[in-house]
């Protein structure tokens, strides 16, 4: 049943280690790559879906759609995706963003959605009554106090398309995936693959905390004044 | 609204039960024709084979041939397709896992046994990588007619434009990219070989993964890519094999490695003999059109094998 | 059927079949593919997909649930185990499959192991969720009217925690599917692998666009009949 599983020593994951040593360089252009890649989408995702959210979440509208995104969303394979407009577009850096955007999206809009949508009307009344504009009162009002939520889509998102971007080096992409990839090139071997999925693990996880940090103040600064 | 609650939540009902009933009559229908297969019922004596064969199309092929044949004798066949390049199976043959797999000889002789001088005919490559073989509890049984090699493979136009027809012409270019398989950095047989043989020294290697190379020579993102010459794209003029002037790529027909232990027990004689059949009926033109068949014109890999073996009386 | 070339001596070629021309012109939609390689490509990724995703949600739910029974009762387990199942699902999926294969091999319990690790993060987070969510009013209610503690456990507050658990096994459930897609970069099973050997073949088309649409349409399903489930369970509240 299981192929490979004799090789397993401790050893592999100290020899991942030295790996990491004498390639550093290797992983760090190609984690390079994989951020590229990944930040790339996920700001243009940031670009579409946060206004589209905030603005669905002001006017009440559109709950089925923030939902059916969210559903949608998490019924798409990443794989299936990614081959989806490779086939349609060819291969390139440009057309993998492409799939990692729509990915991203879904999970950005839906919170953002929920965020502003969830924001307490007293808040909003009375800064109407106080005369702002609908423009005011989103970025014034709504936003910061939705801010937690959104970062959490944002951090949800963030995990999502960096684990794609992963994927994305089995379809022409560059990155860390291609060291995942490559058990049998004997420079790189088990203790590469383990190296570069620690890595890859790293910066998610990275990335992650940042969020979570982030998400964390904003809620704080958030908590009622007494 | 209650009236409007119930009408969107009938709608929901609808939809859901509707896929539902869409999923179970695709999982029911079409009879399960299933990929895997497992043992025959006859032959209690004949040992279990367990047949591995390595990640691309003309290795699942071989191993259906091979499998396909067996079965009919009445060994009980397991296959194992998919285990990544010759150094990972060759890993899985040694420590027991498989015991049968396609091999070309030239990879046994030049990557896995690093033979010091490469050998100078098929036959010499042949016997050196049987030799390695047997001082591993393992045999190597009769070549294919047909030998697969790594190419060199350019774009025509490209190849023409920058005037090459062989790989010493590379050394012209003052540069290049190349697409191979990741294990082909340190084969002698690849990358090691185009540098040290050949002593081209400003390759930037491009790896390959899913995507074919034929893909990546359409889309221009490599100068040149591995093609195999048994490849059916080999045989369109819009793709060009540079000549392999040092031989680098040694000689590649294929033969099962298989465990010695198989052959002396009981039914090896017939397992021999099984294998050899199929060998002699692969030439070269046999297997490009059976890549083709699988490649070009999407037929299965096992309806490809059945049709060929029942073709020769194998099957 | 073996009208063909005969090379002397050689062997008999036959004819193998000629594709069509939508197939040969990479077509999305080529009918003539999918009737024939339906049976034998389509259908048993479908199944195996299926299968795969049954037994990684069903292993998580029963471990989920010891483990948040646990949690809920002792403090000092829940904050250092939701870290860590926060941790592994942070992972992304290529990396973790690759780091279990040392481990447990090239086979299904690699790809097992790795995505009852997700369903474990989502379904521990909504079943302790919901158990907090029980409101204490409800519990007091029972114990005045003589339940005891594993009365109150089964009759009051499973009942009431339901909804999170559903919802979260519905977010489990579809995830489970669309991650199940990577496993065949592992072990040639499941809905991603005629989407790589469509990817292999030239981006042949209609391969990668009926087995993303084959995941798509069971991760909806999935999730819309636990969508009906969490309606059954809640009558009370509105469905979100």
């Amino acid at each position: 049943m299981s192929v490979l599983a004799d090789n397993f020593t401790p050893s592999t994951f100290v020899d991942a280690f030295r790996f990491m040593g004498d390639n550093f360089s290797l992983l760090l252009t190609k984690a390079g790559e994989t951020s590229e890649l990944a930040f790339a989408a996920l700001g243009v995702a940031l670009l579409v879906a946060l206004p589209l959210g905030l603005w669905l979440g002001h006017k009440h509208r559109g709950l089925f759609i923030a939902l059916g995104t969210s559903t949608l969303g998490r019924a798409l394979p990443s794989i299936a995706l990614i081959a989806f407009f490779i086939a349609l577009l060819g291969v390139g850096f440009w057309n993998i963003l492409v799939a990692l955007v729509v990915l991203g999206v879904p999970p950005i809009l839906a919170n953002a959605y929920f965020a502003i949508d969830g924001v307490d009307r007293d808040a909003v009344d009375a800064a109407r009554g106080l005369g702002m504009s609908e423009r005011q009162i989103v970025l014034r009002v709504e936003l910061p106090l939705g801010l937690p939520l959104i970062l959490a889509g944002v951090r949800i998102a963030a995990v999502f398309v960096i684990a794609t971007a992963t994927i994305a080096s089995v379809a022409g992409g560059n990155g860390l995936g291609d060291i995942i990839v490559s058990q049998s090139d004997r420079n790189v071997g088990l203790p590469g693959v383990l190296a570069a999925a620690l890595w890859v693990s790293a910066m998610a996880l990275l990335t992650a905390l940042v969020l979570a940090l982030a998400q964390r103040a904003a809620s704080r600064r958030m908590s009622p004044r007494t | 609204m209650v009236r409007k609650h119930t009408r969107r939540a009938a709608k929901a009902a609808f939809a859901v039960s509707l896929g539902v009933a869409l999923l179970i009559g695709l999982v029911a229908c079409g009879g399960g024709k299933k990929k895997t297969t497992t043992s025959t019922p006859a032959g209690g004596n004949n040992p279990k084979i367990v047949l591995g064969s390595k990640n691309f199309s003309e290795e699942t092929l071989l191993g259906q041939l091979y499998g396909q044949a067996l079965k009919v004798k009445g060994f009980p066949v397991t296959y194992k397709p998919s285990i990544g390049s010759s150094e990972l199976i060759d890993t899985a043959i040694t420590s027991g896992k498989i015991n049968v797999y396609p091999e070309y000889t030239g990879i046994i002789a030049l990557d896995l046994a690093k033979v010091k001088n490469a050998p100078k005919s098929a036959a010499a490559t042949y016997q050196a990588a049987k030799k390695f073989e047997e001082t591993r509890g393992l045999t190597l049984l009769d070549p294919t007619p047909f030998a697969d090699t790594d190419t060199f493979t350019m774009l025509t136009s490209t190849a023409q434009k920058d005037g090459v027809t062989k790989m010493s012409d590379l050394s012209k270019l003052p540069s290049f990219s190349y697409a191979g398989y990741p294990e082909c950095q340190t084969r002698i047989t690849c990358i090691l070989g185009m540098k040290q043989i050949y002593g081209l020294k400003h390759i930037k290697f491009v790896q390959l993964g899913t995507i074919s190379v034929y893909t990546l020579l359409d889309e221009h993102k490599v100068d040149g890519g591995d093609g195999f010459s048994t490849d059916p794209q080999q045989l369109q003029s819009k793709y060009t094999a540079l000549v392999d002037d040092k031989h680098i790529f040694g000689f590649q027909n294929v033969a099962p490695v298989v465990k010695q232990s198989l052959l002396s027990g009981p039914g090896g004689a017939l397992l021999k003999q099984t294998l050899n059949d199929v060998s002699a009926k692969l030439t070269l033109k046999a297997m490009q059109q059976m890549n083709k068949a699988v490649v070009i014109d999407k037929q299965s890999v096992a309806s490809v094998a059945k049709t060929f073996l029942q073709a020769n009386g194998l099957a | 059927m073996t009208r063909g070339w005969h090379v002397a001596g050689g062997p008999v070629i036959p004819s193998f079949g000629r594709s069509s021309a939508c197939e040969r012109s990479n077509g999305w939609f080529c009918t003539d593919w999918l009737q024939h390689h339906w049976g034998d490509t389509l259908q048993p990724a479908l199944v195996q997909h299926i299968e795969l995703t049954l037994i990684a949600v069903g292993i998580g739910f029963a471990i989920a649930s010891g483990l948040a029974l646990v949690g809920f009762r002792w403090q000092l387990f829940d904050a250092p185990f939701g870290a860590f199942s926060d941790f592994l699902y942070t992972i992304p999926s290529l990396a973790l499959f690759q780091l279990l294969v040392p481990i447990t091999g090239i086979g299904v319990p690699t790809v097992e192991v790795a995505l009852v690790s997700y369903t474990l993060f989502i379904l521990y987070r909504n079943m302790i969720a919901g158990l907090k969510s029980v409101p204490e009013e409800a519990i007091e209610v029972a114990r005045g009217m003589g339940f005891t503690r594993l009365q109150t456990f089964v009759k009051v507050e499973l009942p009431l925690a339901a909804p999170a658990v559903i919802a979260g096994l519905r977010i489990a459930t579809v995830s489970t599917i669309s991650i199940a897609t990577v496993a065949a970069f592992i072990i040639p099973q499941g809905l991603g692998e005629p989407i790589f050997t469509g990817i292999q073949q030239n981006l042949f088309r209609t391969e990668i666009l009926a087995a993303g649409m084959l995941a798509v349409l069971l991760g909806l399903t999935a999730d819309g009949l636990l969508a009906l489930l969490q309606r059954v369970v809640t009558p009370w509240s509105r469905i979100r």
